[in-house]
């Protein structure tokens, strides 16, 4: 991976996601930081990419190398976990039943992801469809339900179903900018954890930094080629 | 040594807008121009318009304080300079001000502003030698202020009607 690459694009990405992904646009913006639970799904996600392959630590804090080179690798990580944290609570619907069956489902699938290890590959798909359809829940489906500008009869049938679901269900009305703001925080959330140093190197060689006894002949990093195309 | 320049630049960025992000979520800046307005006020750049704090200091003496108050937020959209906060306050005062009772509503708003006067100020001391002024410091205007949201036996004493407004 590249020094800028390290340094500046992947810290850059994932600084904007962390200070973007907590504002409500409107007349007064708002402010909010990631509540504790996001903090907890930061982690597990971040152990997902880790056991996964998706994510190299070593490739961005080792003995091996210079201060400077870890300090931006140790930035990388931090940075990463703060965007992990507030792309996850962006697509938490914010209160009500729904917060906490989707905080429960994206509990349950990265614990499942994490037990399972997929490759590299797939874990990337499955983060992606696990927020991509938090991200639908919370800014379409929802947010269509709390629209304050529908019909007289859209309201009397969206107050009859709140009437129904003791009102568990009912957000309050996200403005319009908030789901273009979401969805391109999440392409670039999503590019960014697609751009982290992973396990496998270029050309389709994967990295394996032997933890094992060192060898005679070589100490350097083993590599072996052609075991997966790069993505 | 190229690589370590991009490193050590990147390491720089890095920080400046972790503390960006440190900075917004702890002050809560509700618009872009509060945003703007605060960062450039920390690094000691941020200049209010003179010509609409003039236009509202003319509003401000002639007791047209609606008109003043919106020169004076012309003047200092991002609400960082003290003396015009002094002043929005001090507009605030002279409008709620009753020989009979006080409008709390336009009390209470002008106690946050001079509040927030205190706050910007370095040291929290605001001091104007205006002699248009009977109070020239931001703590009298406010000692003023919390008298008049404040509700004891005071208020019935007959003598209240002859007192003057500051």
């Amino acid at each position: 991976m590249s020094g800028a690459r390290e340094a500046v694009v992947l810290p850059l990405i994932f600084l904007t996601v962390a200070m973007f992904g907590g504002v409500v646009p409107g007349p007064v913006l708002q402010w909010t930081a990631p509540s504790l639970f996001s903090l907890v799904l930061a982690i597990m996600l971040i152990a997902v990419l880790v056991r996964t392959g998706a994510l190299a630590p070593e490739r961005l804090m080792h003995a091996g190398r210079s201060t400077l080179a870890n300090a931006n690798g140790f930035v990388v990580l931090v940075s990463l976990f703060a965007a992990s944290a507030q792309a996850l609570h962006m697509v938490t619907p914010g209160s009500g039943l729904p917060a906490l069956v989707v905080g429960l489902i994206v509990f349950l699938l990265l614990l499942n992801t994490l037990v399972s290890s997929p490759d590299r590959r797939h874990v990337l798909r499955s983060v992606a469809v696990v927020v991509g359809s938090a991200f639908v829940l919370k800014f379409v489906v929802l947010a269509s339900l709390a629209d304050p500008q529908g019909s007289r009869t859209y309201r009397v049938l969206v107050a009859l179903f709140d009437v129904a679901t003791l009102g568990t269900i009912s957000q309050e009305p996200i403005p319009a900018a908030a789901g273009y703001l979401a969805f391109c925080l999440l392409l670039l959330y999503l590019a960014g954890i697609s751009a982290l140093p992973s396990r496998l190197g270029a050309a389709g060689r994967s990295v394996v930094i032997s933890r094992s006894r060192p060898r005679k002949s070589r100490d350097s990093p083993r590599v072996t080629s052609g075991s997966r195309a790069e993505p | 040594m190229r690589e370590d320049v991009v490193r050590a630049g990147g390491l720089a960025l890095s920080i400046v807008y972790a503390a960006l992000i440190a900075w917004v979520y702890a002050q809560q800046p509700p618009t872009i121009t509060h945003v703007t307005g605060g960062l450039a006020s920390s690094v000691g750049a941020y200049r209010i318009d003179s010509q609409a704090f003039a236009d509202g200091l003319a509003f401000f003496r002639r007791n047209q304080f609606v008109e003043a108050r919106a020169a004076f937020g012309r003047a200092d959209p991002a609400e960082r300079d003290p003396v015009t906060q002094f002043y929005i306050a001090y507009s605030y005062y002279r409008q709620g001000w009753g020989r009979l009772y006080n409008d709390d509503p336009l009390f209470a708003e002008g106690l946050k502003r001079v509040n927030l006067a205190i706050t910007l100020s370095p040291g929290g001391r605001v001091v104007l030698d205006d002699p248009d002024l009977r109070m020239h410091t931001a703590d009298e205007l406010r000692a003023e202020l919390e008298a008049g949201l404040r509700r004891d036996a005071s208020d019935l004493d007959p003598r209240r009607l002859f007192r003057e407004r500051k």
